[in-house]
């Protein structure tokens, strides 16, 4: 997957299932103090890429992401090791 | 012991989305029952009517709060913002440790719990599985998400026992303001409709089967013709409050909460029994210190099933005789369940202010195995001041409750 294939994809997850305002999503959006979500939010994100992409992603391996790079970045490399 | 009162009250129910909604769905004699479709694809499942909530718009509960609810805490959620509002309660009085809430439903979120477990089952993993899952399944979903949505800090009472689930719940809320342990209680319950509640009723031969084509004339309490209940879903909550507490912030009145009690017979996990529900009753009036012939209106459980609308005539006429009027308005909207309690005690208010008795729908001739009460045919008007709501529920739970017109 591309950079961009994964931050559209991303977006639309923020979009569709977390009701996520479209203006409010930028690389730099940090997802609990901009976009208002929570941790239980970041665990069922990241449950939700693991759906649409078919890539595991461990909860103990999230516990540093915060932004939506932090967010993007983590799917390809986990992607791209796979 | 304090006096309790109901100062809110907010509904969505087959007749209506409100207070006046319904009262004008009972008074035009309106039926909420309509065929479901989607049944047509279960097998082995005979009844395909139901009671079915229409025009709410789930998504004004905020994501944050929707994200943990199925629909039967939606239901509750919308409800439940109805009854604040009616009450005009404040955020601080909402959020004080004098405020609490009992709520209840027979089963957690039915549409999650069918696609949660049949999926870890085949799997045999929880990848895959989000965070939210549980927490709209789990038992005491409706009264977590409610507390969490509206801030409320006292008690907490989930009452989940099926038909008399809301019933309780009223109970639970009188009982701790009039015993001086909260000033404010926020009580209620609802149901979602899924098919697996048509299902298990069927499963025992309870369900009606016979008028999939004719939905509005399936439900037929106490008589002769009934062949069993109709499901439906909803929700209603009701706001209990000490007397002087809604009289000093000019609270308007819809009642007085005056007797309750609640009972288990003991004997059958299925079967009803008279003298349980005839007990639960005396011990209300008890309660309520009046007698027998004050009661001028009976909401019956009579979900028009044959053994149980046999027995509960059986008990209602013992302690009333033929003369008291009773009605079962499960005829119009079906068995709400976890609803139906409160949605039934909130027919009794109407009863009460609008001096309006709802008839039986469907209701032409006693079924000869019933003793002789006074089942309502037609609608009455009536100026009364005192009513009285029975609910039964699976495991031979009794619940009555006793309202009266509150004079000021």
């Amino acid at each position: 997957m591309t950079q961009k294939e994964v931050y559209d994809k991303v977006v639309s997850v923020l979009v569709e299932e977390f009701e996520v305002e479209d203006d409010d999503i930028n690389l730099d959006a940090n997802l609990f103090t901009d976009l208002k979500l929570d941790s239980l939010d970041a665990i069922d994100l990241m449950v939700t890429l693991d759906k649409e992409l078919g890539i595991e992603i461990k909860t103990e391996e999230m516990k540093d992401l915060r932004t939506i790079k932090d967010v993007c970045d983590f799917v390809l490399a986990t992607s791209n090791n796979e | 012991m304090k006096r309790v009162v109901i100062t809110g009250v907010g509904l969505n129910s087959p007749l209506g989305n409100s207070y006046e909604e319904l009262y004008e769905s009972l008074r035009d004699e309106k039926c909420g029952i309509e065929y479901v479709p989607e049944w047509e694809e279960i097998d082995h499942l005979g009844i395909k009517v139901a009671g079915v909530v229409k025009n709410i718009d789930f998504k004004s509960i905020p994501r944050k709060y929707r994200r943990s609810m199925d629909r039967v805490a939606q239901l509750s959620a919308i409800s439940t913002s109805d009854a604040i509002a009616d009450a005009n309660l404040p955020q601080e009085i909402i959020s004080s440790k004098r405020c609490g809430i009992a709520f209840g439903s027979t089963m957690g979120g039915n549409e999650t719990l069918f696609e949660y477990i049949p999926e870890i089952k085949q799997s045999m993993s929880f990848r895959g599985q989000n965070s939210m899952a549980f927490l709209k399944i789990m038992s005491h979903t409706v009264a977590a998400n409610l507390a969490q949505m509206f801030s409320i800090k006292g008690r907490n009472i989930p009452t989940c026992s099926a038909c008399t689930s809301s019933a309780q719940a009223i109970g639970a809320g009188y009982e701790s303001i009039k015993y001086g342990m909260s000033d404010v209680m926020i009580c209620g319950g609802a149901e979602g409709i899924h098919y697996l509640a048509g299902g298990v009723f069927d499963v025992m031969g309870a369900a009606s089967t016979k008028h999939n084509n004719e939905p509005k004339v399936a439900s037929r309490p106490f008589d002769e013709s009934r062949d069993g209940l109709v499901l439906g879903e909803g929700s209603g909550a009701v706001v209990l409050e000490e007397l002087d507490h809604a009289l000093t912030r000019g609270a308007k009145v819809y009642g007085e909460v005056i007797g309750y009690a609640t009972s288990c017979d003991g004997e059958h996990i299925t079967t009803p029994s008279k003298e349980g529900m005839m007990q639960v009753m005396e011990t209300s009036l008890e309660d309520a210190s009046i007698e027998p012939k004050e009661i001028e209106y009976i909401n019956a459980h009579a979900t028009a099933t044959q053994m149980g609308d046999i027995a509960e005539s059986s008990a209602t006429f013992n302690l009333f005789g033929s003369n008291t009027p009773v009605s079962s308005t499960k005829g119009h909207m079906g068995h709400l369940l976890g609803g139906c309690g409160v949605v039934e005690s909130i027919i009794c208010l109407i009863a009460l202010n609008k001096s309006f008795l709802p008839k039986t729908m469907n209701f032409k001739t006693l079924d000869k195995e019933c003793a002789n009460i006074n089942v309502l045919g037609e609608n009455m008007q009536k100026d009364i001041t005192i009513a009285m709501n029975n609910n039964f529920a699976f495991g031979g739970i009794n619940s009555s409750l006793i309202f009266k017109k509150y004079k000021g």
